[in-house]
């Protein structure tokens, strides 16, 4: 078997252009899978990161922020959004019948910030109250969120310790949160007290978030209903109690980026079917012309005592490495592609995008190299056994 | 010989992509308002590297002895060039903002790419 290896590697050295070819088009395959397969993944994971991060099965908006369509786009895209109802809208929602736990959160779309040239997003909860949002503080930051505090999304791109300033208020960064995909990473979350300041400073630069009552005012409310009880019933009752605000269910939220991801997957997993496809008839006439015009190397071999068994060992041993060397090529080329450019795609798709962790990325890198090795080999069956059956004297004789 | 001058050609290519792409399709932010913010002075940084670069693979091209140690002095630019934008000059402070988006990843690729063209042509020199 080693002399068999040996002379298949010395085979493809001496030959590097025909070895470039086999690898290049087996390299196309591997890109297509690899590629193919971390983009549905991460689409996945950002799907499911979205579920986990919203934790609640019902938000309270109010109901100008269902007509802007920013609510939406605040989770997924980022955009920003700030939108007021009266605060005491928490206080008549836990009123109602089936509802767990209500956490408020405000929303402040910021001027544009003194290291960015883009708004960004505040958004304020109460630590005490809040269930959505707080597990995943708590995962960066041991303590509380104290005044002037802020956690930031793992897309804003300031160190624990440094200062920002949002509306001229200096706030000091105490977390930088774990990455979720969605529009989340690009959000800073403060308590409410710091929303308060952070609210009154913007009046004074002229951005108004009163409403007409001129009480305090908060944007969402989220609401967790009790096990047992029926979410549809509970919104029902919670749109017909609390005027000017809507109750949304999460699930319609996750169902519309459910349908867009199953879209791009069906799309994507189409294209991997077709290169597929596409690449292993190619590659079966490649290996078919390869052996055709071998033919003569491989009589020699026969005369000099090689087995048929040996011959065709040879063949896919050599096919194989081909496949092997074209799929680490395509890998590297489609990591390459992938993960310097991974905001970009997020950014294109407009879907929750959550990269794959090093060692789901790392097997699969390895499953689709060895795929590519094993669709190779598999592509020069029918080349080998013909190669097997060649009468050596015949082909020597002919000069084919 | 002839060998040894395809990394020159190749590194004159990729300084082309660095020079025009750094002030068109890889540019830094535009801010709406007019004002420049860090990632502006990283993608004039970025040309003038890239400059420097093409400089190089045409001195290759034009001085052919002296291809050795004008190989081994583009690999300190290109080293520049993968640091500048980022850590040697700031850029803007969101992931989702284009300097970040497009203009580091595709700067950085590019000059470790062409940093490989000149590792490999300073190789290749050194044995003939």
């Amino acid at each position: 078997m080693s002399k068999t290896f040996s002379l298949s590697a010395k085979n493809l050295i001496r030959k590097p252009g025909r070895t470039a070819i086999l690898a290049l088009l087996t390299a196309f395959l591997a890109l297509a899978v690899f590629g193919g397969s971390v983009v549905v993944l991460s689409l996945r994971s950002g799907l499911n990161s979205l579920e986990a991060r919203l934790g609640a099965d019902i938000i309270l908006v109010p109901t100008e922020a269902q007509s802007k369509v920013s609510f939406q786009n605040m989770f997924l895209q980022g955009t920003t959004g700030a939108f007021y109802m009266d605060a005491s809208a928490l206080e008549k929602v836990t009123e109602v019948e089936g509802v767990e736990k209500a956490a408020p959160q405000t929303f402040l779309a910021s001027l544009k910030a003194d290291c960015c040239s883009i708004k960004i997003q505040v958004i304020g909860i109460d630590p005490e109250k809040d269930f959505t949002v707080q597990p995943w503080i708590a995962r960066s930051l041991t303590k509380e969120l104290g005044d002037m505090d802020v956690a930031v999304g793992c897309k804003v791109e300031a160190n624990v310790g440094e200062i920002i300033r949002l509306y001229e208020q200096r706030c000091k960064v105490v977390a930088r949160l774990e990455a979720t995909g969605t529009g989340l990473d690009t959000a800073v979350y403060c308590n409410m007290d710091t929303m308060n300041a952070l609210l009154k400073a913007a009046e004074e630069k002229g951005v108004s978030h009163k409403i007409e009552s001129g009480s305090d005012v908060i944007s969402a409310v989220y609401i967790k209903v009790k096990d047992g009880c029926d979410i549809d019933a509970v919104n029902s009752r919670l749109n017909g109690h609390i005027r000017k605000a809507t109750a949304v269910r999460t699930r319609s939220m996750i169902t519309g980026v459910s349908d867009s991801l199953a879209g791009v997957s069906r799309t994507v997993s189409g294209l991997i079917v077709a290169v597929w496809m596409l690449a292993f008839i190619i590659l079966l006439l490649a290996f078919a012309l390869i052996i055709q015009e071998r033919a003569r190397e491989f009589a020699v071999l026969r005369l000099l005592g090689s087995s048929r068994r040996m011959l065709s060992r040879m063949v896919l041993t050599e096919s194989a490495l081909c496949g092997l060397l074209g799929g680490i090529a395509g890998v590297g080329l489609a990591a390459l592609l992938l993960f310097p450019f991974s905001q970009l795609i997020e950014s294109s798709l407009r879907l929750p995008y959550l990269m794959p962790d090093a060692g789901k990325t790392l097997l699969l890198a390895a499953g689709t190299a060895l795929l590519s090795a094993v669709m190779a080999a598999l592509a020069s069956v029918a080349a080998a056994y013909r190669l097997s059956r060649i009468d050596p004297g015949t082909v020597l004789r002919e000069g084919n | 010989m002839k060998k040894a001058m395809i990394p020159a050609c190749v590194m004159l290519a990729l300084s082309l992509v660095v020079i025009v792409g750094s002030q068109t399709f890889l540019s830094p932010c535009v801010h709406e308002d007019g004002s420049f913010g860090p990632c502006h002075w990283a993608g004039r940084a970025l040309m003038g590297l890239g400059c420097a670069n093409g400089v190089l693979a045409l001195l290759v091209l034009i001085f052919r002895k002296a291809r050795f140690g004008v190989y081994m002095s583009a690999m300190p630019v290109c080293l520049m060039g993968i640091l500048t934008p980022g850590t040697l000059i700031d850029l803007c402070h969101m992931s989702t903002m284009r300097c970040r988006m497009v203009m580091q990843p595709a700067m950085i690729i590019l000059f470790a790419a062409t940093g490989i063209a000149a590792l490999l042509g300073t190789l290749s020199s050194a044995k003939e």
